[in-house]
Order: structure tokens, then C-alpha cells, then sequence
């Protein structure tokens, strides 16, 4: 009992933390006492305190069940508008199963690892980061039990003397920075892909998160985010339902006033000037005079080759998530997914 | 090659994280995606149903493990005899089986067609033809489905896995022992192979039969009973139809109150039997000359149900006392039973003809009875008893996650619908549909939330399926009167509604298209309308027990196909 209660005042943590990747590191007294302040060396205390956690995150049926269920539609989100903008590209013949193979894929605020894991297994090399290092430890104790997933911890060598059966080409490497600081060590423009699901209705600046999320993507490369419009709607379904009648999820998980509705992300990036290669600093980059993400709208709506929004829509009687139809911006009054293309130029 | 790896480890910082996987255990030697136990029909057309799957054949690796020797299988002679093991095969699951490229490595030649199907009730004779020609025109088949030797589809099942080539089959194999990886964060079954080899897999599949090792490994309770029956089956032969009889394409059963009897036909002199019966009296049977046995059979199509109790009782008491009835005193039996019906010894329903004319007209009411048995095959006859039992999940959780089930591990029927193989091959198609979506969108296809929509497309269908031959089971061993005459109006009724009966036939499988579903749904509709129209129907269609044998027929008869497969 003792264990359950200490689990779950770690994972409220957990879910605290991940609000904070783009603001200064606030440690709790919890983070100090467990967490080491270097990757390299955790104690068998700690390995016990993710087993329990990675139960809670990896446990299908509870806390994060709901985001379980959500993950196939995100993939799938993912998977056709990659497909989508190949063909605009004029590619004409490809495998459309494999059109993540080989990218290179970054997901902000990976958490357990849940979106990683299946772009990992669709072949792309995927960095997950977060700004919680109990999260990546869980999300590396999932991966590491997968052989299809070539999971390598830094520290830890990949072995090959075991017959690995996968036959995909994807990678999975964690990491515990936040987007900020992998900006600052990569440079701009490193990742075909960018991903951040379920993220920014938990940050505290969005605006400065979205810039370096942003930053990171390559010319041509695609931004992916999910979140939560605010409506009442979403208050209803999102707080009152899933939080406090039904204990989904942890009450407090999630905050009305940081939800972000599908027009204001599309006004951020039709306003939005990616830095100039000559800049690299993320506080100037609105002052760059290059093309915008997102060139014009349509009542309101981007053109679908330079960004889109789609509702996700949990079907209770089916107990599982689908993906709204095109252009339904009525279906996008509660979860809902959100993608655009850097420029080429 | 070698030493260039051993200095790469040696170069490598021994700095270790400590969530270090002991995957690397020196008792594993092999990593698999998919372990499929069991290779009866259901585990070899998975194995096949995968293998055909472009995406799986491309990422996965799957191995079948199966005890006996399946290249025996394999090589099976196709000898002049039937095996004894035979299963109705539905144009659905024909279909299934035609689109995973099975089918046609069957030998068709030795499958019997059922064009028609009459049952009838042997208390009060109310009988119900289900007959391929009723069907629409658009129907492009004429049969409702199709008899084959489990050997034979086994057979083919194999030969379409070597072409494919993507499985891998280990046979004279046994699993010794389960156990699931003793890894922090890792759910992953160990599977522990009598030739030493211990196989880490993502994904457990149990078509490993009524007594499943990895139902009993992944904690799930299985519900149930034993019915009080044992099913005897064997191989028969009778003379041929005649120039005046439709050929022998009708399955016949009859439903006694110990009970059914079936006869199923595989080719113009060769017929299968399923006789369900009490133990006792199956245990009598199968010690009795493989003549007497013959007799009996004509006798228990044929007789009415009050001497069939006597004879029943006959051969109890002779096994009893030791002296086994000889077939002159069983046919001495017999004749005082139809003297005293009077049936004559020239009609249809006399059993006692030893050789049947079939060159002239049949007498009346040949049609309604199957051919007289003559013989039985040696070394055909066998029994085993009958289970309902129903899986209590067919997913795996916690200490035994990253399990599934599929066919007689998930559920076990009374054969009198002919349905165990085809709700095990619906579940195979459903199962392999779900891992080639989890496959496609990058699931973990061991997981809890890849491997749901499987159980919801098939739990409740077998369930509803399950209990619409269990009732009918029941329903069909009372003799009590009431309920015999509520049952034979309901089934009479049916009969008489050519509507409702197409529509039962097409979702009993008889279709392969796809929205044979909802046309059918479209007929049962039309035919409530005319049901509604007759007042003196409806209320006997509606009501009470009548409601229960009719709505228990189409219940099964629905449930067999999936509609949104």
C-alpha cells in the first residue's frame, strides 16, 4: 500500500516535470533524494522505483491507458501525412509502410517511451526526450527488454552476440535534457521529424517551446504536435469527466487555462519566421525575414500541404480513439492533432 | 570477424546504466516475435494466415511448435479410405482459406459438397431443410459447405508454408516448461522447447487445444461443463444414390434425445458419421461388431424414438452381461419394432434391406433419409467426450501477458453445428488482421492494447455462437411434451418461411462475399413482415419455447459469419 502511494506521488511528480522542459530545472525535494544528478550511475534503489513506475507507465489498463489506446492514431497521423507530403513531393512509387525508415525523429516529452517505441519500430531513428529523468530511465527499462528497437542507453554498449531477431533498421536512443539544451548542443535544423504529443498543454511558455521545437526541424521537415483545445468541451470531457468523475487520470493532470486551441496554433505559425541560418539564437528568430510556415489561410484554415489540424475522438462503446475527418474543425473542439512542414528555403 | 568484435567490447566503457537488461542471459538462444503452440488446423492456418501477410513476412519472425511429426502430415498418403476426422468447412472459411492461398493446395477431390441440409426432431419428426438451391441467384456457389478430412487441410496448410517459406516449423518438439522472463520491466515469455532451446518471444499464441499449457501458463480461467456425451465418429460406406435421387451431397441429422446423430457426405459410396450419444451407450456401440454398429445406425435414422430408447437399452444391457449383441439379434429387434410401427419392409424408413435397390424409383420419402450404411471403414471408429467451455479472456495480463488464444485453447463446442473448426479459423483471421495492423502502426503486437481489438471482434461472436448450440443441445434432449411440440412448431415454422431461412443460411456461412451480413439482416427482415402478416405464426414464432428453438437457429446460424470482417 505504502509502495502504490510513494509510486504515485513520484509519477504526480512525473507529470509536474514534464511541464517544465522549457522553463529553468525546479527540483523537487523528491528529484534530489532519488534521482542522481548523473546518468551514469543509479543504484539498485532507484532500478526498484522505476520497476514500479515503468508498471504504471507500460500498465495498459491504468493511468495511461487512455494514452495507450491514443497512440495508434498519433502513429497513424504521423504515417499519412509523411505519405501525403512524399507524394506532393512527386515521389511516385514507394512502400508507404516504410516512410518513416530512416528518418531521423525526435520526440519531446517521450514520457514512458510509448510514441518512440512505434516510430522506432517503423524505422526511424528516434531521439526521445524528457525532461524527467525517471521517465527516461522507465522509457530505457522498456526498450531495453525489446530487441527490435536496437535500444542502446549511452553508457551501454550494443551487444550482438545474441541472435536479434528484428529484421527493422529503427534505433531508439533516450535522453535526459530538454528541448532547450538539445537546441543549444545541436544547432538548429536537425531532425526530419519533430514530434511533441501530448506536451504543450503542460509547459509553462509555450511560445518559447513551440520556437525551439520548431528550430529543430530541418527544411522541409515536419513539426507534430497533439494538445487540447480550450473549450468547454474539452473542460468537460478532459477535466471533469476523465479527471474527476472517472479517475482516468491523476486529478490535476491537466490545466484549462494552458490548453491551446487549433487557431492559435495556426496563428503562431503563419506568423512564425524561422531563424536565419546566419542566427542561431531562438530569441531572434521572429525578426528573420524568411517565408512563413504557414503562407496563407483559407477561412481561416492553413492550405493542407503546409499544415493541418485533425480531432481525435474517443469512441467510449468501441474503447478506442479515431481520427476526425478532414476539415471538421468541429471535431477538433477537444484532442487534437496538429502538423506543419518547415519551408524548404 | 570475431576478434574485431571482441576489441570493440573491450574498448567499450564498462560504465553501466543500471537498468541493464538480463536479456542477454547465456539460456536464451533464440529472440522471436511470434511463438505459435499447436499444429492442428487453427495453429497452421495462423502460421500460414501470417506468413501470406506482406507486412508480417517483411519484420517478423514466427516459429510454430508442434509435438508430433507434422512431415507426416505432410506426406500424408491421400489413402483410398476417409479419415474419420472431418469438418464442415463454411464458404466463409473456405474464403479465409482461399485468400491465405490454402485452398487450392487441397485436394478437392476427396471434400464432399453439402448442397443441403435436413434435420429434423426425432421425438416428433418436425423437420427444416436448408438447401443451397433456395439460395439468390446471385449466388455463385451451390453448396452451403464443404466436408474435408482435417488431414487434408492440414495437409495443404503445410504445403502452402514451405512455399511461403516464412515460418518456421519445429516439430517433435515439445514445450516443457513457461515462464516469463525474471527481468525488471519485462513481461516477456521464455519458452522452454524438450530439445533444449528456450525461445524469448514477443507474442505466445496458444492454439494448443482443449487442455492449453498456455492458457494454464497465462493464468486465464477457462467456464464450463462436460456435457454428459461422448461423439462417436467414423467412416461409412453405402451403396450409391440412383438415377432417380438427388446424389449424395445432403447432410442429415437427427436430433434423439440421447443426442444428435449426423451423416455427413464426402462421396457417392462414402459418408461420415458423428453420432453424439450418452457415454454408456457410446461405450456399448464402439464395443460392438462394426456390423451391429452399422445396423444401429440405419436404425437411429430411421425408427421412431420410442424403440431406438429400447434398443438403446438392448445393447446397454448385452454389454453389461458381457454377451454383446450379434447383428441377427439386433435385426431380429429391429424387425419386431418395425412390425409393430408398421413400417413395410419395402419403404424408406426399413432398415433391414441388406442390399438397396437404387436402380428403380426410390421409395417415397428416400430423399428425406440417408443412404443405407453397409459397411463401416475399420479402424475409423472412434469417441471422445463433449466440453462447452468458454476462455474467461483470450489475452493474457500481468504474470501472463503477451498471450492470446485461438480455437479449442479459447472455446470448446458440441459438434452439432459444425462449427469448432470454423469459429478457431475465424479467430486465426481475425488474429492475424490484428497483428498486421499492430505491424503497421508500429505497435508492440505482444501488447495489451494491440492485441484488444482481436478479442472484441471474436469473444462475443463465439460466445453468442457457444451458447446457441448449447441451448439447442438442451433444448433437443428433453422428450417432454410441451416442449417437443413448442420446438417442432417453431422449427416447422421456419421451414414454411423461405425468407428467414435463406437469410439463416447465408450468415451460416454459406456465403463468401463479405456483406452477407447485413443482406442477410435485410431478408430477416422481410421475412418478420410476412411472419407479422399471420397472426397464428407469429404468435407461435414469438413465444416461449417455439422463440427459443427458432431464435436459437438463427442466433447460430448468424453468428457464423462476421459481417465486418
Amino acid at each position: 500500500m505504502r509502495n502504490l502511494s510513494s509510486a504515485r506521488s513520484l509519477l504526480r511528480a512525473v507529470w509536474t516535470r514534464r511541464a517544465l522542459h522549457s522553463t529553468a530545472y525546479r527540483h523537487t525535494a523528491l528529484d534530489n533524494s532519488h534521482v542522481a544528478s548523473s546518468s551514469s550511475t543509479v543504484n539498485p534503489d532507484e532500478i526498484a522505483h522505476f520497476s514500479r513506475l515503468s508498471s504504471l507507465w507500460w500498465d495498459e489498463r491504468g493511468e495511461f491507458g487512455m494514452l495507450h489506446k491514443m497512440n495508434p492514431v498519433r502513429t497513424q497521423f504521423v504515417q499519412e501525412k509523411l505519405v501525403e507530403m512524399k507524394y506532393e513531393d512527386g515521389h511516385e512509387s514507394f512502400d508507404e509502410q516504410r516512410v518513416l525508415e530512416g528518418l531521423n525523429v525526435l520526440d519531446v516529452g517521450c514520457g514512458g517511451g510509448l510514441l518512440s517505441e512505434s516510430l522506432t519500430r517503423l524505422g526511424a531513428n528516434t531521439l526521445g526526450i524528457d525532461a524527467s529523468l525517471s521517465n527516461i530511465a522507465i522509457a530505457s527499462l522498456h526498450a531495453s527488454s525489446d530487441p527490435a528497437l536496437s535500444f542502446s542507453s549511452n553508457s551501454l554498449p550494443h551487444s550482438n552476440d545474441t541472435a536479434i531477431s528484428h529484421k527493422g533498421k529503427g534505433k531508439v536512443t533516450y535522453e535526459h535534457t530538454s528541448v532547450e539544451e538539445l537546441l543549444a548542443r545541436n544547432g538548429p535544423n536537425s531532425f526530419d521529424v519533430v514530434c511533441s504529443m501530448e506536451v504543450l498543454e503542460h509547459v509553462d511558455n509555450p511560445r518559447g517551446f513551440l520556437h525551439s521545437c520548431a528550430a529543430l526541424v530541418k527544411p522541409g521537415g515536419h513539426l507534430f504536435l497533439s494538445t487540447i483545445a480550450r473549450t468547454p468541451l474539452a473542460y468537460l470531457l478532459t477535466i471533469f469527466t476523465a479527471e474527476k468523475l472517472l479517475r482516468f487520470v491523476e486529478p490535476g493532470t491537466h490545466t484549462y487555462s494552458k490548453y491551446i486551441n487549433p487557431s492559435e496554433l495556426i496563428s503562431f505559425f503563419h506568423h512564425y519566421r524561422a531563424p536565419s541560418p546566419s542566427n542561431t539564437s531562438t530569441k531572434s528568430s521572429t525578426e528573420s525575414t524568411s517565408q512563413p510556415w504557414i503562407s496563407r489561410l483559407v477561412a481561416g484554415r492553413p492550405l493542407r500541404v503546409e499544415a493541418e489540424t485533425r480531432g481525435m475522438i474517443y469512441v467510449p462503446w468501441n474503447g478506442e480513439w479515431v481520427l476526425g475527418p478532414h476539415n471538421e474543425p468541429l471535431t477538433e473542439a477537444c484532442n487534437y492533432l496538429f502538423w506543419v512542414r518547415k519551408p524548404l528555403q | 570477424m570475431l576478434p574485431l568484435l571482441r576489441s570493440t567490447k573491450a574498448l567499450k566503457p564498462q560504465r553501466c546504466l543500471a537498468v541493464s537488461p538480463k536479456r542477454f542471459s547465456h539460456s536464451i538462444s533464440d529472440h522471436c516475435d511470434i511463438v505459435i503452440v499447436g499444429g492442428g488446423p487453427a495453429g497452421l492456418a495462423l502460421a500460414t494466415a501470417l506468413g501470406s501477410c506482406r507486412n508480417i513476412q517483411a519484420s517478423l519472425r514466427v516459429v510454430l511448435v508442434e509435438a508430433s511429426d507434422l512431415s507426416k502430415v505432410k506426406q500424408w498418403s491421400l489413402p483410398e479410405g476417409y479419415s474419420n476426422r472431418v469438418s464442415s468447412i463454411t464458404n466463409a472459411s473456405r474464403g479465409f482459406l482461399q485468400d491465405i492461398g490454402a485452398w487450392p493446395m487441397v485436394e478437392v477431390s476427396r471434400t464432399g459438397p453439402v448442397e443441403e441440409i435436413q434435420v429434423w426432431d426425432g421425438v416428433s419428426d418436425a423437420r427444416i431443410t436448408f438447401s443451397a438451391s433456395e439460395m439468390l441467384p446471385a449466388q455463385s456457389t451451390v453448396e452451403l459447405s464443404r466436408l474435408t478430412e482435417n488431414l487434408n487441410l492440414q495437409r495443404a496448410l503445410l504445403h502452402r508454408l514451405s512455399s511461403l517459406g516464412a515460418v518456421e516449423l519445429v516439430d517433435r518438439v515439445k514445450v516443457q516448461s513457461i515462464i516469463q522472463e525474471n527481468t525488471e520491466g519485462s513481461t516477456w515469455p521464455l519458452v522452454h522447447l524438450s530439445d533444449g532451446r528456450v525461445i524469448r518471444t514477443r507474442l505466445l499464441v496458444g492454439a494448443d487445444g482443449p487442455n492449453s499449457p498456455v492458457r494454464t501458463y497465462a493464468g486465464i480461467k477457462s467456464y464450463g461443463w462436460a456435457y454428459d456425451t461422448h461423439a462417436i465418429v467414423g467412416t461409412l460406406y453405402h451403396a450409391p444414390r440412383g438415377p432417380y435421387s438427388s446424389p449424395n451431397t445432403t447432410a442429415y441429422q437427427r436430433f434423439l434425445p440421447t443426442g444428435p446423430i449426423a451423416f455427413l457426405p464426402l462421396s457417392e459410396t462414402a459418408s461420415s458419421l458423428v453420432w453424439s450419444t450418452k457415454p454408456p451407450l457410446a461405450a456399448a456401440l464402439k464395443a460392438v461388431d462394426p456390423s451391429v454398429l452399422a445396423a444401429m445406425i440405419n436404425a437411429a435414422f430411421r425408427l421412431p424414438e420410442v424403440s431406438m430408447r429400447y434398443l438403446h437399452s438392448r445393447i446397454v444391457e448385452a454389454q453389461e452381461r458381457g454377451s454383446p449383441i450379434t447383428l441377427d439379434e439386433l435385426r431380429e429387434e429391429i424387425a419386431f419394432r418395425e412390425r409393430s410401427h408398421a413400417i413395410d419392409s419395402h419403404s424408406a424408413y426399413s432398415s433391414l434391406v441388406v442390399q438397396q435397390d437404387t436402380s428403380g424409383i426410390p421409395p417415397e420419402g428416400a430423399d428425406g433419409l440417408p443412404p443405407l450404411v453397409t459397411s463401416i471403414q475399420p479402424g475409423t471408429i472412434a469417441s471422445f467426450p463433449l466440453r462447452f467451455s468458454h476462455a474467461e479472456s483470450y489475452i493474457g495480463e500481468g504474470a501472463g501477458a503477451r498471450t492470446v488464444l485461438v480455437g479449442d485453447a479459447a472455446h470448446t463446442t458440441h459438434p452439432l453445428a459444425g462449427q469448432g473448426l470454423n469459429m478457431g479459423l475465424a479467430d486465426v483471421r481475425a488474429l492475424a488482421d490484428c497483428i498486421s495492423q499492430a505491424v503497421s502502426r508500429g505497435l508492440d503486437l505482444g501488447s495489451y492494447t494491440a492485441l484488444l481489438p482481436y478479442s472484441r471482434n471474436r469473444y462475443l461472436e463465439n460466445h453468442k455462437m457457444l451458447a446457441a448450440v448449447d441451448k439447442l443441445h438442451k433444448l433437443y434432449s428433453t422428450t417432454a411434451e410441451p416442449v417437443v411440440w413448442a420446438r417442432s412448431v417453431g422449427l416447422e415454422v421456419i421451414n414454411e418461411l423461405d425468407t428467414i431461412k435463406t437469410a439463416l443460411m447465408m450468415s451460416a456461412g454459406s456465403r463468401t462475399q463479405t456483406n452477407a451480413g447485413q443482406l442477410s439482416w435485410g431478408l430477416a427482415a422481410k421475412g418478420v413482415e410476412s411472419v407479422a402478416r399471420s397472426i397464428g405464426s407469429a404468435r407461435s414464432f414469438g413465444e416461449g419455447i417455439a422463440g427459443m428453438a427458432s431464435a436459437g437457429l438463427q442466433q447460430l446460424a448468424r453468428q457464423i459469419t462476421n459481417p465486418r470482417q
